[in-house]
């Protein structure tokens, strides 16, 4: 069973298109539950009614179905708390030259 | 796989009817640049003349509506997070709405102010309902109702207005009835159409996707809700008071309202522009700054033109639109395509593969040095074209409009660059 390290680096697999900066680097994903049968992730997005908004949640149940076929996957979107900058780790600020 | 996925399909906006919006409108801007380029020597004087009120529509209904028609069935039904009503509807509204653009065109250049004229009213009457039932249809099944969502409403209303009002002066062309004179309703048509529909729309879709363009974050929206009810009182204080004897102090208070309002937004764009962490300018934005600073002096001028007689100063409304519909509205669009058309042709062919296989981002899409040439020689043209009208210089003019020509083409170029990609 893959533990969370391993999915969160899956995860980076998951590319902004927009920003051109993968999700786990954005700050946007919050947790990981790696269970026996279920994967579940929390995250959000940058900003509410994000025309990506549905497309972001399939991807990561794109990558995270293919990294471990035989679990189900959950993407939970949450809104709070909020998404800020100060959630971006400082390669993902150095890209944006902030 | 899980239950998202549902909301993805549910959500998916329709690539096919969107992009038939699209290249409609751009094949609309080149043709209304060559028409302008064609003509140059018939742009001036007063704005009430077949050939300048047959390209200005080409513009107004050809070009800018038909790109927020194809926008709005994009983005409504994302931002609200529901299903477009009907797919049908939208494809059936493109045709009808089609034939009435071409119509109304043609009339006004042959200015044949007949039944076929009336008829081509009548046509775009019923696109620009059969729209406005279809996005209010989608609407109701809003769950999370938004700023973004009021503006868009109320530009529908507005749409409808400007429709109804636009039927009415086809209709007193034929056979006058109007007792306010007809060009006071026209005023009174392009008013609604450019600020209460196009830039209610502008409006309320920017608080959306400047933040997200520039990833904005921590500033309060006051401004944007202070701006929407300005402006929407005033519109209809303007409206309301020109049906009356004796308003002119009323008349000034509501237009004075609405040139408020306007500020407000432009401050709200400021405050979230301060706010931007994406601290370059990538082409879109370049656009967009431009397009913004140019409604701050259209509406300087604006406010100018309803204080003064402006058929005594020569070339002044020509001006004015002009700025309106290229130096506003066309740098707008433009920049907004920069972003909105490499997303949706990213969207429909990469986005299963995401995570799976290498994909492209964004920018990878278009050539960005393409863009920044066409933001150049639209940007001249823009200003040779107002310091042309203004300073009556007909070489200048040609110039410009051929300037103008050049960057149409070249957008199309590369649109049609990022389709094939």
């Amino acid at each position: 069973m893959a533990n969370k390290q391993e999915i969160f680096e899956v995860l980076k697999g998951v590319i902004d298109p927009e920003i051109g900066i993968n999700i786990v680097d954005l700050g946007l994903v919050y947790e990981v539950e790696s269970k026996a049968d279920i994967n579940i992730i929390t995250m959000t997005l940058t900003t509410p009614g994000c025309p990506m908004h549905s497309s972001i949640s399939t991807w990561v149940e794109n990558v995270i179905g293919h990294f471990e076929p035989e679990k189900k996957v959950v993407v939970n979107l949450v809104w709070e708390p909020q998404w800020t900058p100060a959630k971006m780790t400082r390669e993902a600020r150095e890209q944006l030259g902030m | 796989m899980v239950q998202s996925e549902s909301i993805v399909s549910a959500y998916a906006p329709p690539f096919k009817i969107v992009s038939k919006y699209f290249i409609a409108a751009m094949v609309s801007f080149v043709v209304l640049n060559f028409l302008l380029l064609l003509n140059s020597s018939s742009i001036h004087g007063h704005h009430f003349q077949p050939k300048i009120l047959s390209i200005n529509h080409i513009a107004t209904l050809g070009w800018i509506t038909m790109i927020i028609f194809g926008a709005m069935f994009q983005l409504v039904p994302v931002v609200l997070e529901t299903k477009l009503f009907s797919e049908i509807l939208a494809e059936i509204q493109f045709w009808i709405y089609l034939l009435g653009v071409i119509g109304l065109a043609y009339c006004f250049w042959v200015f044949e102010t007949g039944i076929i004229m009336t008829l081509s009213a009548i046509i775009l009457n019923l696109a620009m309902f059969i729209f406005s039932f279809n996005i209010a249809l989608t609407m109701k099944s809003v769950k999370k109702w938004n700023l973004t969502a009021g503006y868009l409403a109320a530009a529908i209303f507005y749409l409808i207005v400007t429709a109804i009002v636009g039927l009415l002066l086809a209709i007193n062309l034929w056979t006058p009835y109007i007792k306010v004179s007809h060009l006071q309703y026209l005023n009174l048509h392009a008013h609604i159409a450019f600020i209460g529909w196009v830039s209610m729309v502008i409006m309320g879709v920017s608080y959306k996707l400047i933040p997200m363009f520039t990833l904005s974050h921590g500033y309060s929206l006051t401004y944007a809700k202070l701006a929407f009810w300005m402006i929407n009182i005033g519109l209809f204080g303007i409206a309301t008071t020109m049906l009356f004897e004796e308003t002119t102090f009323l008349y000034y208070t509501f237009t004075l309202l609405v040139v408020l309002g306007i500020i407000f937004f432009l401050l709200q764009i400021y405050i979230i522009f301060k706010k931007r962490i994406r601290k370059k300018f990538y082409i879109g934005i370049k656009f967009s700054s431009v397009a913004y600073l140019m409604l701050g002096l259209t509406t300087a001028l604006g406010t100018f033109i309803a204080f003064v007689n402006y058929e005594s100063i020569f070339n002044l409304t020509l001006v004015y639109g002009y700025m309106i519909i290229f130096g506003y509205i066309s740098m707008l669009i433009v920049g907004q395509m920069y972003k909105i058309v490499p997303f949706l042709v990213w969207y429909h062919k990469y986005s299963g593969k995401v995570g799976l296989a290498p994909v492209p981002v964004l920018k990878d899409m278009f050539n960005e040095k393409f863009a920044h040439v066409e933001f150049y020689l639209m940007f001249s043209a823009v200003l040779g074209s107002l310091y042309s009208l203004a300073f009556r210089s007909d070489i200048g003019l040609l110039i410009s409009f051929s300037l103008m020509f050049i960057s149409s083409i070249i957008f199309i170029f590369n649109m049609i660059a990022i389709f094939r990609k």
